[in-house]
């Protein structure tokens, strides 16, 4: 049921409803006035074709919304719209998500903005629809913008704000938004869904400029090239990736100063790390939890808290080896895993490694697998986390040099 | 009210556009029909004209490297995408006109693909674009029997017994390939109803080519345009007799011109002329020994070949088009009485 | 290690330790006889104990009909020395250059932004240029972009050979090419092993040895100066951009209406060129329609003219031209330059005529041609009725 609730200026008024992730980007799609969406049935992300597909009948907005014969097809369909000039919005999760590998891949590498939300699910095989970042990490060197949500709510607001920086000129790259599968993608949260004219105040239109595919703007796009040519679109595309930091943190600050969210930082949410020795990093859901197993522990006289990496891509190194420098050791959640990589880690854990290497002041850095195909992250889990943690705290540099599954039955 | 541009049936040679939106410079074999159908396609379709070009020879050859010889704007697609990439631009073009973010005029949408790309990885999405009757764009299939550019291996379109690299003929195995060719433009035709026009053609037809794909266009929905290419590379032949081939492939009965137009069917050239009893039919022979891809034929595989070729005008219940039939003792199904079930209400 | 140096200044050593061979051929045309040729020098070095590789060049990759195109063979004392040829697209310098097509001493366009090089450019300083002719090494040279360093000139003699990826023309031209091999670098294929090789290579056809003496005996040699061979080639040449120039989301330009593509002009790619009887065309259009290159431009009076930037020599038009002699295809050889010709003939009728007639071999009279449909294959004048 919505909830009226009027803002300073009585024209923008936000509504409260309660909606999942899902529902919350279908409204996201709305207020950007998406032009072309393709839909191809996968759970979990699929809700929200589900609920845009409501909207678009109820007349609640115009978008040309095709149902694809498959996921490749469905991602190939709105990365040619979008060459023509179209806002777009499409999505997948987990196999699905993979059998659109050779659009994704291509569509980076054509810089067009498509938008799109990866709902995260366990690849298989076995078949299983409980939550895995594995889908979105597989594409992590191809160009595309990475951020993952925490709630619905954010999982709006980072629709709204993924067209504004993929389309930036200086961007000019996809987006796919990691919504934890069940969590987010089927759990309905209160949340606000701006006014069109707070929207509008935000998000420019969609201009490809002489880059338009349209009889008035003669250009060939993608000629076959050779050893010749690649390495310097490979360049340009390196540097809108650079780029794309700067176009984060302006829209970022846009975003606070017209909706009032986003956080204090464009790229990390810190929660009590002001007192902190140490802290947990992860990504998406599994912060509920640990700020949870935080707030518990704290009254034990543990000082700890918890870092959510918001952007994964592009990688906020400057971010992160400030913030993370000033704890004894840190402990890396993966809600994905990386078989036979340094230590065992996963994705995030070798990262953030990477980024710390050259400090001279540096925590230790443990790696924890928890959570795969959905597990949830219960608090004798998270505990167990932070225990390990602090004991690493005290062994020494090498004491991270390892991966622990929290959680796994032996 | 978008304003049309009509695109008039071209009445002979001399009829044809001047305009050249496909020019010199791309790297093509000598003799490759298959350039010569995408000049074809864009001089019918004229310059306010969107082309989506599928991985195959027409990309790579054509634009390698780092280069076009399009005048209209061309954009690559993946090698299965030729369908999606067609609706996503129509479907793209469509929203932002009736938005207002573009001028409302009509484009055409052309996305074409190689007998790989089109009747292997992608027919499916092919398929899907079909029914999706409220787009407007042709899918252009440029059949060289062959994946031609990664050095000629077979496809679902190479003829029986045909050498390839996949398909060598050696001292244990003279044939590799023994499936027969897919009957694709009919395929598309009989499950596609709503689509109001699919054709097969070949560049040696010009006049009739460029007609089939101005009518497409014309028409509007998602339509099929099917060319039979001879590719002097994959087949084995001098290029100088490209044209040749073509007129045989057709006189020989081996690829039929044909349309089907709002549910009618109608052969073209001299198919047509064949089917009235006009022209006779080649024997394959004339076409199989002109190529060295059948180079190592027996006389065994040249009537097998024959004898295939003569099924799909013996049997078949629209010769060259639709396979399957009735059975004789059922003939009386073709003359059901046809008054529908519902009365069509009076405007 | 061996140094990557530029061909101008790379001496003959006194002890060589390897030696790199291409071959430059007619793409698809030629890549069986290329191949051959590649492999048999490697495998006749190695009878003579030294080892070798073989490759084609990836860029080329896959062949066009009469595209040029590239094939090597590198030859090395040891395998430490081969190193130095492994993992490169292709060798920076060559002690032997072998054009297995003499039409391509008129330069080598391989792809768009290549430009139009010179036949000897990968050639070290006194090093070869063997080619297959049927022409005298004085017309070949004629044809030869004037030379920045002296080579030697080798015409190993026969016609071009030509044949398809399925079906291989055994003329014996790889074998004629390896005896006149094993006479320049005797010290790496000796003609004995030359044979031995042909022979496995052959498999039984005994004329192989023959025609590996042959080569040996009857390639003549004339050493080619600084500035010997023809300025009258284009120049073409591009400076590529780079990523900051380039376009982003790879763009470029489409072509403008009425342009042909100046970054790959392709005309490189044809060994015969066609010539026109503009008095006995009837223009009918055949030839400017069934064009896959569209090579013809139209002329104010309805004739039409090929334009010589742009044809590859794959002779559709003069096929489907229903009027017997009015498009000839005539040996490329024979032409310096890339001029149009209708306006001569429209000028000068009676001396264009007479190059017609010089160049073609035959007749320009209408009447001693006559107006008549070519009937001696069966092709018909095109499919439009």
């Amino acid at each position: 049921m919505a909830i009226e609730t009027k803002s300073r200026e009585s024209s923008e008024v936000e509504t409260e409803v309660l909606a999942t992730g899902c529902e919350a980007i279908a409204e996201a799609i709305r207020l950007a006035d998406v032009d072309v969406m393709a839909a191809y049935p996968i759970r979990p992300y699929d809700g929200v074709m589900q609920a845009a597909a409501k909207l678009i009948a109820n007349g609640k907005m115009d978008v040309e919304y095709i149902v694809a014969d498959g996921e490749h097809s469905q991602f190939e369909i709105v990365k040619h719209a979008c060459a023509v000039g179209s806002r777009v919005f499409v999505g997948s999760s987990g196999v699905g998500w993979f059998y659109a590998f050779e659009a994704i891949a291509v569509t980076a590498g054509l810089r067009l903005p498509v938008v799109a939300i990866c709902g995260n699910r366990a690849l298989d095989d076995p078949g299983a629809f409980g939550t895995e970042h594995n889908d979105s990490l597989a594409v992590r060197d191809l160009g595309w913008l990475l951020p993952w949500a925490e709630t619905a709510q954010e999982a709006l607001d980072l629709a709204l704000m993924a067209w504004r920086i993929g389309e930036d000129k200086r961007v000019s790259l996809p987006v796919a938004i990691g919504l934890d599968g069940a969590f987010l993608t089927h759990s309905q949260h209160i949340v606000k869904i701006p006014s069109q004219a707070a929207v509008n105040k935000f998000l420019p239109k969609f201009d490809l400029g002489d880059r338009l595919l349209h009889p008035d703007n003669p250009i060939t796009i993608a000629p076959q090239v050779d050893q010749d040519w690649l390495m310097e679109i490979r360049r340009q595309n390196d540097n809108a990736m650079r780029q794309a930091l700067t176009v984060i943190r302006e829209a970022h600050a846009d975003y606070k100063r017209i909706f009032g969210r986003g956080g204090d930082n464009p790229f990390l949410d810190e929660y009590m790390t002001e007192d902190a020795e140490v802290v947990v990093i992860g990504q998406g859901t599994l912060s509920l939890p640990m700020k949870v197993a935080i707030r518990r522990l704290r009254k034990e006289g543990h000082k700890i808290g918890l870092v959510r990496l918001k952007w994964f891509r592009p990688f906020p190194t400057e971010e992160i080896v400030k913030s993370l420098t000033r704890f004894k050791a840190v402990g890396v959640i993966d809600r994905d895993y990386s078989f036979g990589s340094p230590f065992y880690g996963g994705v995030l854990y070798n990262e953030i490694r990477s980024a710390l290497y050259s400090q001279a002041k540096r925590p230790v850095i443990v790696g924890f697998v928890a959570g795969l195909g959905g597990r949830e992250i219960e608090q004798n889990m998270a505990t167990e986390i932070f225990e390990k943690t602090e004991a690493a705290a005290k062994g020494g540099p090498s004491a991270g040099d390892v991966c622990h599954w929290i959680g796994v039955r032996e | 009210m978008a304003v049309e541009t009509a695109l008039p049936q071209i009445k002979g040679v001399k009829d044809v556009p001047y305009e050249e939106l496909f020019v010199s410079g791309h790297r093509t074999c000598q003799g490759c029909e298959s350039a010569l159908v995408m000049r074809h396609m864009v001089k019918a379709s004229g310059p306010r004209t969107i082309v989506l070009g599928s991985t195959g020879c027409m990309y790579v050859a054509n634009t390698t490297y780092y280069t076009t010889p399009w005048v209209v704007p061309w954009m690559h697609t993946q090698l299965g995408a030729s369908g999606s990439a067609a609706l996503g631009t129509a479907a793209g073009l469509k929203v932002l006109m009736r938005k207002g973010k573009l001028k409302n005029e009509k484009i055409n949408v052309i996305a074409f693909c190689g007998d790989g790309g089109g009747a292997d990885m992608g027919l499916g999405a092919i398929s899907a674009t079909l029914t999706h009757k409220d787009y407007n764009c042709l899918v252009l299939l440029y059949d060289n029997e062959s994946y031609a550019n990664t050095d000629i291996q077979l496809s679902s379109m190479t003829p029986y017994g045909a050498v390839t690299t996949f398909s060598p003929s050696g001292e244990k195995k003279r044939l590799m390939h023994t499936r027969w060719k897919k009957n694709v433009p009919g395929m598309l035709a009989a499950g596609h109803p709503e689509s109001r026009y699919i054709a097969a053609g070949c560049a040696a037809y010009a006049v009739d080519l460029m007609n089939k794909i101005r009518k497409a266009l014309e028409l509007g929905g998602p339509t099929f345009v099917h060319t039979l290419d001879p590719c002097p590379k994959g087949w084995d032949y001098h290029p100088q007799y490209s044209q040749e081939l073509g007129h045989l492939a057709v006189e020989c009965g081996i690829w039929p011109l044909y349309e089907v137009i709002d549910g009618m069917c109608n052969l073209t050239g001299p198919t047509r002329q064949i089917a009235e009893g006009r022209k006779k039919r080649k024997p394959v022979i004339e076409y199989l020994r002109r190529q060295g891809r059948f180079a190592h034929f027996a006389d065994e595989d040249i009537e097998h070949f024959q004898a295939e070729v003569d099924k799909m005008w013996t049997d078949w219940l629209i010769p060259g088009v639709i396979p399957f039939t009735i059975p004789a003792k059922d003939q009386n199904i073709l003359k059901i009485d046809k008054k529908p079930l519902h009365e069509s209400k009076p405007a | 290690m061996a140094k990557t140096m530029e061909p101008s200044t790379r001496e003959r050593p006194a002890v060589e330790r390897s030696i790199s061979i291409e071959v430059v051929y007619r793409g698809i045309f030629q890549k069986t006889l290329a191949q051959r040729i590649t492999r048999s020098v490697v495998l006749a070095a190695r009878k003579d104990g030294h080892t070798g590789t073989a490759f084609a060049r990836y860029g080329d990759s896959p062949e066009r009909n009469g595209v040029p195109a590239k094939q090597f063979a590198v030859v090395a004392a040891d395998e430490i020395e081969l190193e130095a040829s492994m993992a490169k697209y292709e060798p920076s310098v060559v002690d032997v250059t072998i054009a297995v097509d003499d039409t391509l001493v008129k330069g080598v366009e391989s792809w768009a932004w290549y430009g139009r090089q010179p036949i000897w450019k990968p050639i070290r300083k006194d090093g070869w240029l063997l080619v297959t002719s049927d022409k005298s090494a004085q017309e070949v040279l004629a044809q030869t972009d004037k030379t920045e360093r002296p080579f030697t000139l080798g015409i190993v003699p026969g016609g071009a050979s030509f044949a398809g990826l399925w079906v291989f023309k055994d003329d014996h031209t790889d074998y004629r090419v390896l005896g006149a091999l094993a006479k320049i670098l005797p010290e790496w294929i000796s003609l004995e092993n030359a044979k031995a090789a042909s022979q496995e290579l052959a498999k039984g056809d005994e004329g192989a040895i023959a025609s590996v003496q042959l080569g040996y005996d009857s390639t003549t040699m004339r050493p080619v100066k600084v500035g010997e061979g023809t300025s009258g080639h284009e120049v073409l040449q591009f400076t590529k951009p780079g990523w900051t120039t380039m376009r982003p989301g790879i763009v470029v330009d489409a072509r403008k209406p009425g342009e042909r593509n100046p970054y790959y002009k392709k005309y490189g790619a044809r060994t015969m060129r066609p010539v026109v009887n503009f008095d006995t065309c009837i223009k009918c259009t055949m030839c400017w329609l069934d064009c896959p290159d569209e090579c013809f431009e139209v002329t104010p009076e309805g004739h039409y003219e090929v334009v010589y930037s742009a044809c590859i020599g794959c002779g559709i038009c003069a096929q489907v031209c229903p009027v017997k002699d009015c498009i000839v295809m005539v040996d490329e050889l024979k032409f310096t330059d890339n001029k149009d010709k209708w306006q001569e003939w429209k000028k000068d009728r009676p001396a264009y005529n007479n190059w017609f007639e010089k160049m073609s071999g035959v007749s320009a009279d209408p009447k001693g041609s006559a107006a008549q449909a070519a009937g001696s294959t069966g092709a018909t004048a095109g499919g439009d009725d």
